[in-house]
């Protein structure tokens, strides 16, 4: 199974990624992720203006069959939700890198950016997590 | 009784084709030292036996002609449709409808009731049902303190003292504490530490509370604090104001009212219901509208199951899988034979009986009526020689009210009676008559 | 079964008013208005009027798009769909239990009916005393594990974990969570059974106040080292809860207390024939070992010296789980079983259990992927593997309704990847089993040959596969 992995993001082990801006982190779930869920049905979101550390759980996902959590790829305080994901959850499904983004972020540390996996570490965990 | 359709051939061959010369060959993977020779059981009984054993142990029991007793399980007339519909083995001998496809039969009729439950309460969003009022009440508690991520309970006086034992319970395990208040204490103890109040109404003591005032003081001084009413007999329901009309955003009750036989007090049924915005957050099983993938049949499917312990696992806020859905069907039965003609005849007729067996007590020397606000279908009542009154009970065949010291031990002369639309006439008489003998054996008046 | 379609009761045209269900008023009418204020009586409820006729036509129809296992074979794993008994349908309608009142005095019968019931239950599993309150077995998890807090709590010790195998019925973790315990996960072995170095290492850190296991386990093989199993878990300070979900195989041949139980909870709607209502009631009872006797929820029934006693108080019980006495209906039923069967027909009902389960097992291995391959108990567990043109386990139990069974348990336990979980129970005929063997493998061809059979069923049914994400998109849960 061929999952789609954009190289300009980064990406973690429990298969979130993170476009960086500056300051700003867009963040959301991979194709694998996406796949592994199924058909998402409900977000649901943090509050905005809290603050997390790096690797909380942040956000439940919830599929027909599963319920999976957002955890954060970098310490930081919630700056905005895809609000059009509560109409349409399903876009996380069909376009979990573009329309499917889920929260927006102010990062706190960028030290811990190198913490990140590349796409190409992150195709090799998936080769690894399929044998 | 033997309910094994093989021979003693048909064994012998399914063994061969296993590949092994004995069932006990089929336990060799259990360690010797765990095997038992047999089990200390009587042996077993054929149906005619088991029938006449069991009737003797029933006949143990007395059947009373009237009952005055409540309490939190109650005495209604049970349409003949109930069990009736509740003996169809098409749906009792079903499972929880996971196979949509086969069950749309018992999925309907859930569906069905949580309509009428919304329906009925006001409420936006009822469940698919719990164990039983008491627990349905606990994990509305627990449920409130989840939401707000408070650990505080108040509860005010009046709750069924059975439901606070069953709240106190579940709440120790998680470290939310309970608070029992008086009415005039609430708001004292009411601020933002308080996950939600519980309010029972009609009350332990029979007596409806002010909920429009009640909620409204609360939301004035907590606006983040959970209302949770609750109710033994939700027949009252039939005449009185839904809990939806309160801004309550829990209401639980016991539904046992709703064509489910007192039984000992087992099964009951759970009623929860909650306002829309926890509909997410809302225990036990819930039934969905929904359409065919290919195809423009309407049907029913078990939905938001991501809720569920089946699938949250160590995150789910409820343990809760199997739970009282044949009573719920049983309840669902009921309300829609009786309709909202006969559901109003019902309540209004319970109010009208206790209403005329108060007035008549009341008049008896040496008795009182101690509620100050109006009541439903119970009351309490101050007795000169409360233990003779339920013997004299006994003598009519009159089930006799509750001696409240049960629960309240500084009450000993105090009961709870209750009088529902199965009370005649005459048992209501009788009553007063043992009331009237109870007062004259003491003083030692002939009678 | 056929389609019918059959308007939601509030749809129906028909209205008629009636009283037919209460009682002629016999005293002075006197208005609500005089009783209550106005402010408490509302104007209208939102519920027709039918005509018993509708009613009834209403529910016979929908009782005819519905299976259970009247109706065929239902072979759900972990869930003993057994057959009911109709003698217990009888029996639970006497009056002389429907109309006893859970606080009136006279009520020896009950007692008596409840008491032997904890005296048998005590003989099949070998456990020293039982509470009958859980309603179901999910509550009597909770039970039994408020019962282990409060057992170190009154010692001062802080245990707050508890271990569970990832086979684990999906109940035992969210018990746990409810009971104020996080939880440790244990993967199972090559064989699907605990591994011991796990366990010892979870247990070496001091904070486990024990383990929940079921066995024979979710995939229906017996765990043959339970009784190291127990030994750590004690050694280490725990307590062993035992899943009595899967008692069945294990009626009359061994006991959880021998296996180093010390809480037990039973399915008495799985093991002991009551019915599964199409999800409730059931009922759940707790047996523990003698030191646990003091922490069982009240009120609690007692048998001394041939003398019922009923406790109402103790200092080191958990308090009360649920109001009256439990699931009396269902106690009676399950009661009634044991009667009718005795010791040797429960011992048989394990042994046939396992013998029909193992007939399957042999005969689909060739069929479907049986990731573990040996002598399995009551059920046992396949895969989708391999199976062609991905066909899946849900495509499979879809086509298996056309032919008039139900399907098997699906996707659990998830530790087999689209798992089919098989339990036949021991009151299925050799010709059942051979006809749900030949439904198989006619699947089996159609998957080679005509997979799109199988990825659009069910066919045959009411209705067809139904939309799950709308429904959990944009519920509609009422009408």
């Amino acid at each position: 199974m061929e999952y789609e992995i954009p190289e300009d993001l980064k990406y973690t082990e429990t298969h979130e990624w993170i476009k960086i801006d500056g300051d700003v982190g867009t963040i959301g779930i991979t194709d694998y992720a996406q796949h592994q869920l199924g058909d998402i049905v409900f977000v649901e979101f943090p509050d905005i203006g809290v603050v997390f550390e790096k690797g909380s759980n942040v956000c439940e996902i919830e599929s027909v069959k599963a319920v999976g959590d957002l955890i954060l790829p970098l310490s930081g305080e919630i700056i905005e939700i895809n609000e059009r994901l509560e109409e349409s959850p399903g876009l996380i499904n069909s376009s979990p890198y573009n329309e499917g983004w889920i929260i927006k972020i102010k990062i706190n540390h960028q030290n811990e950016i190198k913490t990140l996996l590349t796409s190409e570490q992150y195709k090799n965990i998936l080769e690894r997590e399929s044998n | 009784m033997d309910f094994i359709p093989h021979d003693e051939d048909t064994i012998k061959e399914m063994l061969e084709t296993i590949g092994v010369n004995s069932l006990e060959e089929l336990f060799n993977d259990i360690p010797k030292d765990l095997m038992v020779e047999k089990l200390n059981l009587p042996e077993g009984l054929s149906e005619p036996d088991l029938q006449k054993y069991i009737e003797k142990l029933a006949r143990k029991n007395k059947v009373y002609s009237y009952s005055f007793l409540g309490a939190g399980c109650y005495y209604h007339y049970i349409p003949s449709l109930v069990d009736f519909v509740a003996s169809r083995s098409e749906f009792y001998t079903s499972y929880t409808p996971y196979q949509a496809e086969i069950s749309q039969g018992f999925l309907q009729a859930m569906f069905e009731y949580q309509s009428i439950i919304s329906r009925l309460t006001g409420m936006d969003v009822a469940n698919a049902s719990m164990y039983d009022g008491s627990t349905a009440l606990a994990e509305a508690s627990t449920m409130a303190a989840l939401i707000t991520r408070k650990k505080k309970i108040l509860i005010l006086e009046g709750v069924h003292p059975e439901y606070i034992e069953v709240v106190k319970t579940y709440c120790w395990a998680q470290k939310i504490s309970i608070k029992i208040v008086k009415e005039e204490e609430l708001l004292n103890n009411l601020d933002d530490s308080v996950a939600a109040v519980l309010i029972q109404s009609p009350n332990f003591f029979g007596e409806i509370e002010d909920l429009e005032s009640i909620s409204r003081d609360i939301k004035n001084k907590a606006p983040n604090c959970l209302i949770i009413h609750s109710m033994t007999d939700p027949t009252c329901l039939g005449i009185t104001n839904p809990p939806g009309s309160y801004d309550v955003d829990i209401f639980v009750a016991e539904g046992q009212s709703f064509g489910n036989p007192p039984s000992f007090g087992g099964p009951g049924l759970g009623i929860f219901t909650v306002k829309e915005k926890f509909m997410r957050k809302i225990p036990g099983r819930l039934v969905g509208q929904t359409k065919e993938i290919n195809g423009d049949k309407v049907g029913y499917i078990l939905t938001l199951q991501a809720r569920e312990q089946h699938i949250r696992r160590e995150k789910a806020s409820s343990n809760i899988c199997t739970n009282q859905a044949l009573c719920a069907l049983m309840a669902l039965t009921y309300l829609v034979s009786l309709g909202e003609t006969g559901l109003r005849e019902v309540a209004i007729q319970n109010f009208q009986k206790a209403d005329y067996t108060k007035k008549k007590l009341a008049e008896l020397p040496g008795y009182k009526i101690l509620n100050k606000k109006p009541t439903y279908n119970e009351f309490l009542l101050e007795c000169p020689n409360l233990d003779t009154f339920i013997e004299e009970c006994k003598k009519f065949n009159l089930l006799p009210p509750l001696k409240i010291s049960k629960y309240y031990p500084n009450l000993p002369n105090v009961a709870l009676v209750c009088v529902t639309e199965l009370n005649s006439r005459d048992s209501i008489e009788l009553l007063i008559k043992a009331a009237k003998n109870a007062n004259k054996l003491e003083t030692g008046e002939k009678k | 079964m056929k389609f019918c379609e059959v308007p939601l009761i509030f749809e129906k045209k028909v209205e008629k008013q009636q009283k037919n269900f209460v009682p002629k008023l016999d005293i002075d009418v006197i208005k609500i208005e005089e009783i209550i204020p106005q402010k408490f009586i509302r104007k209208e409820i939102p519920i027709p009027d039918i005509p018993e006729v509708e009613v009834v036509r209403h529910f016979i129809q929908l009782s005819q798009m519905n299976f259970g296992v009247d109706n065929g074979f239902y072979p759900l794993g972990s869930c003993t769909m057994k057959y009911n008994p109709k003698i217990n349908e009888k029996l639970a309608r006497l009056p002389g239990f429907t109309n006893i009142h859970p606080l009136q005095d006279e009520n020896l019968g009950c007692l008596e009916l409840m008491a032997n019931l904890i005296k048998y239950l005590k003989e099949i599993t070998g456990m020293n005393a039982f509470t009958l309150q859980p309603a179901a077995g999910a509550h009597g998890e909770l039970t039994g594990l408020l019962i282990m807090r409060k057992y170190f709590e009154t010692q001062n010790l802080d245990k707050n974990k508890i271990i569970v195998p990832d086979s684990a019925h999906g109940t035992n973790p969210a018990s746990a969570r409810m009971a104020g315990f996080s939880t440790i996960e244990l993967q199972s072995d090559e064989n699907g059974e605990v591994p011991l170095d796990q366990l010892e290492f979870a247990m070496e850190e001091g904070d486990v106040a024990g383990i929940m296991l079921t066995n024979p386990n979710t995939l229906g093989l017996f765990e043959r080292k339970v009784k190291e199993i127990t030994k750590i878990v004690h050694e280490n300070g725990g307590l062993c809860y035992y899943d009595g979900a899967n008692l069945n195989p294990t009626l009359g041949i061994c006991k959880p207390k021998d296996m180093g139980f010390d809480i037990v909870h039973l399915n008495l709607h799985k093991t002991f024939s009551t019915p599964h209502g199409g999800g409730g009631p059931g009922a759940g009872p707790i047996g523990v070992s003698e030191n646990l006797a003091e922490y069982l929820p009240v009120p609690r029934i007692m048998t001394l010296n041939d003398e019922i006693k009923i406790i109402t108080k103790g200092d080191n019980s958990i308090g009360r789980i649920k109001a009256f006495w439990g699931n009396f209906g269902v106690l009676i039923r399950a009661y009634a079983y044991i009667l009718a069967l005795g010791g040797e027909g429960l011992k048989k009902v394990a042994q046939i259990s396992v013998l029909n389960a193992n007939y399957l097992r042999t005969q689909l291995k060739n069929l479907f992927y049986l990731p573990y391959d040996r002598i399995c108990k009551h059920e046992f567990v396949l895969s989708d593997k391999n199976l062609p043109n991905d066909v899946n386990t849900e495509d499979v139990a879809k086509r298996i309704l056309d032919f008039g069974c139900h399907a098997p348990t699906i996707y659990f336990p998830l530790i087999v990847s689209g798992a089919l979980m098989i339990e036949p129970t021991e009151t299925e005929s050799k010709e059942k089993l051979d006809n749900f063997i030949e439904i198989l493998r006619k699947i089996k061809e159609e998957a080679e040959n005509s997979p799109e059979i199988l990825k659009t069923a069910p066919h045959n049914t009411p209705i067809g596969r139904l939309d799950a994400v709308l429904a959990a998109r944009k519920p509609i849960l009422k009408k």
